[in-house]
């Protein structure tokens, strides 16, 4: 492995130690802040929209099974049960879309 | 504080064999590239950042420059400020040392997890977020050295719907992150403009900072009314 892979292996580890830091830093300070509801909230937001962002531009059967997921998971509200109901209604939408 | 650790790490399983998989896929893509099985390795455990691996190694690839690669991949881990800021309560208490290795091994996957089990039991903490985080950082770690090894002859498990796990994982997760009415709004803002910004084509990691920080914008407009009702 020549010092360019090694650069980049290098500096993007420091890279991302640094951002996990800065928020570590930024956590204890708005934790003793006024804004401290923003911790209470930011969880859900970033959660919301993960899942937001793996639907987008996706078709039609992704975003229904995504709707049988969601169904499922209010109902439960367990993970695993919603990954295995998600998944089946993923394979079974792509197989009857063909 | 090992049963809390155990207790992580066999919930997070499921997700850690979906992560096993991109893993299996991004070791080969990063061999292509010219990094050795041992670099991969080496690369996984010290950056233990999915989204950002990949695209710096594709930026690297299609560029061949170090730092374009280096920026791109890290511009895409801006989300865990947030992410990492969430979990000053989880860690509060903890030796520097221990936080430190606590947010190196937080990705995507444990701290979503450890975020949804703590609303629905508040003993759940920084014990459980090591012990999925370890689990997570160790298959990961494994999976790209191994793809880079025999990722060739894997097949196409995503038609199988094994991508679709995750976002069924994080709705299950969004459900025990869901506190009530007033999250109604600062959710659906932070999901269209997700899907909004995703949709003009910019990488899915900055529309969920997009997204995120537009329903907390949203959340702060709604309690600044509730104040002024108050």
């Amino acid at each position: 492995m020549t010092g360019p892979y090694w650069a980049v292996i290098a500096l993007l580890a420091a890279a991302a130690f640094l951002i996990r830091v800065a928020g570590l830093a930024a956590g204890g300070r708005i934790r003793a802040s006024r804004h401290a509801w923003i911790l209470d909230d930011l969880p859900g937001l970033i959660v919301v929209s993960l899942v937001a962002s793996s639907l987008a531009g996706q078709p039609w059967p992704t975003w229904i099974a995504a709707g049988i997921a969601f169904g499922v998971g209010a109902m439960t509200n367990h993970v695993i049960l919603t990954m295995a109901a998600g998944v089946a209604a993923f394979a079974g939408l792509a197989w009857l879309a063909g | 504080m090992m049963d809390a650790m155990k207790r992580g790490a066999l919930a997070i399983l499921p997700l850690a064999f979906g992560a096993a998989i991109y893993g299996f896929a991004f070791g080969l893509l990063a061999a292509q590239v010219g990094f050795p099985w041992w670099g991969v390795g080496l690369m996984s455990a010290s950056i233990h950042a999915g989204s950002s691996q990949i695209v710096a190694v594709e930026q690297f690839a299609t560029t061949g420059t170090v730092l374009g690669a280096v920026l791109a991949g890290a511009a895409l881990n801006l989300r865990y400020v947030g992410m990492i800021a969430a979990l000053s309560d989880v860690l509060d208490g903890l030796p520097l040392r221990w936080k430190l290795l606590a947010i190196h091994m937080t990705g995507d996957e444990n701290w979503a997890l450890t975020m949804a089990e703590r609303a629905k039991s508040p003993e759940i903490g920084a014990p459980f977020l090591l012990g999925s985080g370890l689990v997570m950082i160790c298959v990961w770690t494994g999976s790209t050295a191994v793809g880079a090894l025999i990722g060739a002859v894997l097949p196409d498990l995503e038609r199988f719907g094994l991508g679709f796990a995750f976002t069924a994982a994080f709705i299950a997760m969004a459900r025990g992150l869901w506190r009530g009415r007033s999250q109604i709004v600062p959710w659906i803002v932070a999901a269209g403009i997700t899907v909004g910004v995703v949709s003009l084509g910019v990488p899915q990691a900055y529309g969920i900072v997009a997204g995120a920080l537009a329903g907390l914008g949203a959340r702060a407009v709604s309690r600044r009314r509730a104040e002024a009702v108050a």
